[in-house]
């Protein structure tokens, strides 16, 4: 059982804002990474944007599940991890981590935060810890309030989506997803760089990712 | 061409680092050779045992073996500077073992390393017997003048399995590309050219052009000691135009190193046990019936060099294997027509039964004789090429025969080309006549590569069965799978062209009854000219006209290539004159072996 990732956003009234994230990709491919971390940032904001204040969620694409919380003060957070992890303590993980974010980084700094301004360091050592459920849960006091009626379970990802609209269009606009339409091909040179190059377009569709994980 | 400078490379360093002496009668000075096994790699495609002889190479030996001491004979080492080979350097220093050490690393040594080697020598009193040591960058093996590959040995270490493995950490990444890149650097010095460096984006490929780059210009920056001045870089189009190299990733392609061949030396690299040009068959037995019940015979295993020298082999490494049949009975009969010329005239001069030496010691004053006896041995070394083609030829076309490799090639050329299909896939895989477990693995996979929607579920488990059934291994379809599924983020998948495969008429020649190929069953199959994907890159970058004009581009292939794709760029680099393109890859697999890697990727 794995964690891939683990971020904090604030829910904006028209989009989610990424605080700070931590990734786990070591076990895919060294260069599949980062276009897999740019991934998992589309899609956690993605999830935050279309989940209600006050809500948890899991959203499950196959083997893997994107557990997300949104707290009524707008603060957000989400896990992605593979199917066999408990999601239980997915949410005790997003409980602890927003509280413990909520106390060390003022309200007043999430709405225009970004990871280079927000000060709040640990979220790598939560994701390394709970690489391992049991040995992170029996640490931590399991709040028994959980009610876990109440988590809303979507089977894809388009489920979130409002009709007509389109994942690949979602992809294009997004600004989390790299500058891809520079060229296919790029000129290193030794004395001096060469002028233009060939345009590629890069349509990078999100549901694709979340296959490649499923197949993973 | 690389092979020439590499060679004079070589050639100056058995000649204790100076160059060689033209038109000299001299005798060469006796010398030993001793190399590791990367020395032998490089040294081998290039240099034949006898050429050696010629250079004065008495004994040729291995670093790592019992080695008897020889205190009047100077010895070249030819090494890679690692740490095994510098201390066997050092217990050959203090025990003493030649008149005078000339120590050439095949890429550069360290100063760590060279100190060592110089207490070592100093302890055993032997500073003054160390006579030279050079750093040669001659790290990459150049198997043909417009093929390259980075090594052999190790290759495990920079595979394509090593590369994409999941699990991996930065610093053995950093390792990985490190190595790559002092091949690289070692090529373009020996070339004496710096080039100019294109690759795609995010993968394996731009991480090798990024160090390379950073490699290349911290030589440059010190003009003093500058690799790319002086008598390396030469005169000749290198000195004032730089060639184009273009770096490729293995990932943009994986249906290329899987594809069922049709050209000969893509066809032995595939069915045969071929490498560093060294072919190994099984002898042919020939057509006598074995008894029923009869144990069969023990076959031999015969190895062949493939050479610039073999004439047949350098018209036709790149033709359509029909062709090459056609060819080789097209020889057989001509020396065979020759034979029975000499023959006619041995018993004119009543020498039946005599051996060809005791004619050929006659001066005779017959003019047909004696340019019969003078072309002899003309005729002995064609009469070998003719036996050796026969028997590989032979070898490759029980293969095909065996296994139906025609169809799979067909079929597969169509599945690339995006051509209607005749029949179905699972057919040919249920057909149990038809290739082997491997053959139908590799055809489904490149069905898989090319299809632009993935099949359906159902679609999908009925051929997963129908393979399973054949006996195939299916790790490799799980790597396949995750592969294709992030590649088709880009937008343009690999585009294979529109090849065409034409059925030809019947065979003419080889059709004949008395024939050495039987052909019969076998589609004499065409190939129309398509450029695969590698080719593409370098048609479109050679077409754009912000690139400057180069006479020579270099394709690297990061990952691993093959012959097919080797055989891809220099039918179109035929087809251009005046440009000349290099094709080389990290390392170089056959079908089998890219399947193994790929198995093991899929490996959960």
């Amino acid at each position: 059982m794995k964690l891939y990732s683990l971020s904090v956003l604030y829910k904006g009234s028209t989009k989610a804002n990424l605080l700070k994230a931590a990734y786990d990709l070591s076990s895919f491919s060294f260069f599949q990474r980062s276009s897999l971390q740019e991934f998992m940032t589309f899609t956690s904001a993605l999830i935050v944007e279309r989940s209600a204040l006050g809500s948890r969620a899991s959203v499950k694409e196959q083997e893997y599940l994107c557990h997300v919380y949104v707290r009524n003060d707008n603060l957000g957070g989400v896990v992605i991890a593979d199917s066999e992890y408990p999601s239980r303590v997915c949410f005790t993980l997003l409980d602890k981590v927003l509280d413990e974010f909520s106390r060390q980084v003022n309200s007043v700094d999430w709405p225009s935060g970004s990871p280079a301004t927000i000060q709040y360091t640990a979220l790598d050592s939560h994701l390394a810890k709970y690489q391992n459920p049991r040995e992170a849960d029996a640490m931590t006091k399991v709040q028994a309030e959980l009610d876990e009626t109440k988590i809303i379970l979507h089977n894809t990802m388009e489920s979130l989506l409002e009709r007509g609209e389109k994942l690949d269009d979602l992809v294009q606009k997004s600004e989390h997803l790299g500058n891809q339409s520079k060229a296919f091909y790029k000129t290193v040179s030794t004395l001096h760089a060469y002028g233009t190059q060939q345009q590629n377009m890069q349509f990078i569709k999100m549901s694709l990712l979340l296959y490649i994980l499923k197949l993973h | 061409t690389v092979v020439t400078k590499q060679t004079a490379a070589l050639k100056r360093m058995l000649n204790f680092n100076a160059p060689p002496l033209k038109n000299t009668t001299a005798e060469p000075v006796w010398k030993l050779l001793i190399y590791d096994r990367f020395g032998q790699d490089i040294i081998s495609p290039l240099l034949s045992v006898k050429e050696l002889r010629d250079m004065g190479i008495t004994l040729h030996l291995l670093l790592h073996s019992d080695r008897d001491p020889i205190p009047d004979v100077p010895a070249i080492y030819f090494v890679m500077p690692t740490e095994e080979n510098i201390d066997r350097i050092c217990q050959d220093l203090r025990n003493q073992l030649y008149e005078s050490y000339y120590l050439n690393f095949i890429s550069a040594i360290s100063r760590s390393k060279l100190e060592d080697i110089a207490s070592a020598a100093l302890a055993a009193n032997a500073v003054n017997l160390v006579t030279k040591v050079f750093d040669q960058y001659l790290n990459f093996i150049t198997l043909e003048d417009d093929m390259f590959i980075l090594c052999n040995q190790n290759k495990e270490h920079i595979s394509y399995h090593a590369i994409n493995k999941p699990d991996i950490m930065d610093t053995d990444m950093d390792g990985i590309m490190d190595t790559i890149v002092d091949s690289l650097f070692c090529f373009f010095v020996t070339l004496g050219a710096v080039p100019i460096i294109r690759c795609p984006r995010g993968n394996a490929a731009e991480m090798v052009a990024v160090k390379l780059d950073k490699k290349l210009r911290e030589n440059l920056r010190d003009a003093r000691n500058s690799l790319f001045t002086g008598d390396t870089m030469g005169t000749g189009q290198f000195s004032f135009q730089r060639p184009l190299f273009v770096l490729a990733d293995r990932n943009l392609d994986l249906a290329t190193p899987l594809h069922h061949t049709w050209t000969y030396q893509a066809l032995i690299h595939d069915v045969l046990d071929f490498h560093l040009n060294r072919v190994s068959v099984e002898e042919s037995q020939g057509s006598e019936a074995s008894p029923a019940g009869a144990r069969p015979k023990k076959k031999n295993k015969k190895s062949y060099d493939l050479t610039a020298a073999d004439k047949f082999w350098q018209k036709h490494k790149g033709s359509p294997f029909p062709e090459v049949a056609e060819a080789v009975q097209e020889e057989l009969d001509t020396y065979r027509a020759q034979e029975d010329e000499v023959k006619r005239l041995k018993s004119i001069m009543g020498l039946e039964g005599e051996d060809d030496g005791a004619i050929s010691m006659l001066s005779d004053n017959t003019a047909k004789l004696t340019s019969a006896v003078s072309s002899l041995p003309e005729l002995l070394e064609k009469k070998r090429l003719i036996d050796l083609h026969t028997n590989v030829a032979t070898a490759v076309l029980d293969h095909i025969k065996s296994r139906k490799l025609d169809v799979y090639f067909e079929y597969e050329e169509k599945l690339m080309s995006k051509s209607t299909l005749d029949k179905s896939l699972l057919d040919i895989i249920s057909d149990p006549d038809a290739g082997t477990a491997e053959d139908k693995m590799r055809l489904f996979l490149i069905y898989y590569i090319t299809s632009q929607q993935p099949p359906s579920e159902a679609d999908l488990e009925q051929y997963k069965r129908a393979l399973v059934d054949a006996g195939c291994d299916l790790s490799p379809l799980n790597y396949i799978k995750q592969w294709k599924a992030f590649t088709k983020m880009a937008a343009t998948p690999a585009n294979y062209g529109s090849s065409g495969v034409k059925p030809m008429g019947l065979f003419s020649r080889v059709m004949n009854t008395g024939s050495q190929f039987v052909m019969e069953g076998v589609k004499n199959l065409v190939l129309k000219q398509h450029n695969l994907p590698v080719t593409r890159i370098l048609d479109n970058l050679m077409e754009m006209k912000s690139n400057p004009v180069s006479t020579l581009a270099i394709v690297f292939v990061v990952g691993g290539g093959n012959y097919i794709e080797y055989q891809n760029l220099v039918d179109y680099t035929k087809a251009r004159q005046g440009k000349r393109v290099l094709y080389g890859c990290s390392e170089l697999f056959n079908a089998a072996q890219f399947m193994k890697q790929l198995s093991q990727l899929g490996q959960k």
